[in-house]
């Protein structure tokens, strides 16, 4: 079966998940990136519908209905403070999609330029300060990996890579361990930094060499990525029948249309699904 | 003992220059209600605590209400960034202080429990720590290991929006919780808006989902679709066509006074029926 680069880039993620552990699905990525991983090798994740709340819920990708989802299944509330109670022990993990990550894994979702004079201010640190300091797996991904966000060195460390900082006071705790992107999986060495681990089907060392925006080390004999298989592809596709996932990439009017299609008929998508509860 | 108010009542016991916690995340639970009074006030150099923050902090501040905004994220999510918050960041007319999202709730939490500060690891090793002087590193006296210091936060007044209340202050949510409850208790005085207010016999049959007490509670508004245009689960999904009319509006001047106008500058009753009426909004948003 054919695949497209998003249920390619969703499979590298899901690969990434195992344990008994909380998966947030704050974006449509993220979320069947962890149904996929449940529906397969990790049965045991608890699958998160909103970012506090739904333990357990089965994925079905909205702009607006997550807390929805919470009840029409009657999937397992929880609160802030869980939350944040499974992130400082190590049981949670998130894929963030950041502005920008560079060499070292450190990630940036708050300013382009400088913080105090940004060029372009972006909407701020939100929870990555937590994530980067206490969990054992750091998950990150970009939909199109180009030399703009995929920098030497970020405008503002929202969340700590391998730098002397971490060094010196958290050590591994938080530390970035994956990118997964358009063009491949990378991990991250502590003295190294970013290291390919395999590139996708067709991806060229010379086009990562040129979409990065530092010198990348690339081995030779490196890899490539394991395509979804036919399974795979079909778990995302039934997942997300809406095609949440479209909206990442796309932009401008096509972007747009998708949007209003998508807004217009998920209640719809979910009323099928699973029925109203009542209060 | 009746604490019904409606929201200029509310709005009159906020003084200039209040610091003031607003619940609710992202597109959930906003009081936008109470803050659309707010932006129609003549109150100034407001100065606000949020944790995910989007529409409310982005109107006041396109209202010129506010002097300083502490954050942990302020965007409108998959429909972009916040307008005036950008604007305001990038060319300096508000101050601002970047936190985390646990760093907000603990500097409440530190005001609760009465210390002056929450220890935590989260910031280290961020740029956090270095533009946003209120955290300061220390070591812990029982192993010198470095932590952050989050410094208590003490509003002045929290504005929250619940799904029911009743008149004494007590409320019940039914969605996520957010940090709703710890503004309710960390604030120096709590407003509560409401989609419905119930006598306290009926309120209390929803048992453990009343997660606010009147014991920190001063007010309560009755306001039907009063999170509009974020959303207010299980009662109605954010308003994401009303969201893409709010960004176009603030593009530019005559069209941002045009925005003002039409839904700021009226009350809840008018701006309902700008929105077509309960019923349109009912078929829109009723999930």
């Amino acid at each position: 079966m054919s695949y497209t680069t998003d249920e390619l880039i969703i499979t590298c993620m899901a690969r990434e998940l195992r344990g008994e552990v909380l998966v947030s699905s704050v974006t449509a990525f993220g979320a069947l990136a962890a149904h996929l991983a449940r529906s397969t090798h990790a049965p045991e994740l608890a699958v998160l519908s909103t970012p506090e709340s739904g333990m357990d819920v089965a994925a079905l990708p909205t702009l607006t209905l997550g807390q929805f989802l919470t009840d029409n299944q009657r999937a397992i509330p929880l609160t802030m403070e869980d939350i944040f109670d499974a992130i400082f022990t190590d049981r949670f993990r998130i894929w963030i999609n950041p502005a920008q990550i560079d060499q070292q894994g450190s990630v940036n979702i708050s300013s382009i330029g400088p913080w105090e004079k940004p060029k372009v201010a972006l909407v701020g640190s939100r929870g990555i300060p937590e994530d980067t300091s206490h969990l054992s797996q750091g998950l990150y991904y970009l939909t199109q990996h180009t030399p703009r966000n995929v920098v030497a060195k970020v405008d503002f460390v929202s969340g700590a890579g391998w730098t002397d900082e971490r060094r010196k006071t958290l050590g591994p705790s938080g530390a970035p361990t994956r990118l997964v992107t358009d063009l491949g999986v990378f991990g991250f060495d502590a003295e190294a930094g970013m290291l390919p681990r395999t590139l996708h089907p067709g991806v060229t060392p010379e086009r990562v060499r040129e979409q990065t925006g530092f010198p990348v080390e690339i081995p030779a004999g490196v890899r490539t990525t394991e395509p979804p298989t036919d399974e795979e592809v079909r778990i995302i596709r039934a997942a997300d029948p809406l095609e949440v996932r479209r909206l990442e990439a796309l932009a401008g009017p096509e972007s747009a249309e998708k949007f209003a299609a998508i807004y217009e008929r998920e209640r719809q998508a979910l009323h099928a699904a699973w029925p109203r509860r009542r209060h | 003992m009746s604490k019904v108010l409606t929201t200029a009542d509310v709005v009159a016991r906020i003084p200039d220059g209040a610091l003031v916690a607003i619940g609710g995340s992202s597109l959930s639970r906003k009081p936008m209600a109470l803050v659309r009074a707010l932006a129609r006030s003549d109150r100034r150099d407001l100065r606000l605590i949020v944790n995910v923050g989007g529409p409310e902090v982005d109107l006041l501040i396109g209202t010129g209400k506010v002097a300083e905004v502490l954050y942990a994220f302020v965007g409108f999510e998959v429909m972009g960034l916040a307008p005036h918050f950008r604007r305001a960041r990038q060319d300096g007319s508000v101050r601002f202080q970047e936190w985390s999202e646990f760093t907000i709730m603990a500097g409440l939490d530190a005001t609760i429990k009465h210390v002056p500060f929450l220890p935590t690891r989260s910031g280290l090793g961020t740029d956090l720590l270095k533009v946003n002087h209120a955290f300061k590193t220390f070591q812990d006296p029982f192993n010198g290991e470095t932590l952050v210091a989050v410094p208590a936060l003490r509003p002045d007044v929290a504005l929250l929006h619940v799904n029911l209340a009743d008149p004494q202050g007590n409320g019940v949510v039914l969605g996520d919780g957010h940090m709703d409850a710890l503004c309710a208790k960390a604030a120096a005085q709590t407003f509560l808006s409401a989609e419905q207010i119930l006598l306290p016999e009926r309120l209390q049959t929803y048992g453990r989902d009343v997660h606010i007490f009147r014991t920190v509670v001063t007010g309560v508004v009755e306001a039907r679709w009063g999170a509009h245009f974020t959303g207010c689960a299980p009662d109605y999904r954010a308003d994401l066509n009303h969201v893409r009319e709010y960004l176009a509006a603030a593009r530019d001047r005559t069209s941002w006074s045009e925005y003002l106008e039409k839904y700021v500058y009226v009350d809840e009753r008018e701006y309902t029926n700008q929105l077509g009426g309960e019923h349109t909004l009912g078929e829109r948003l009723r999930v």
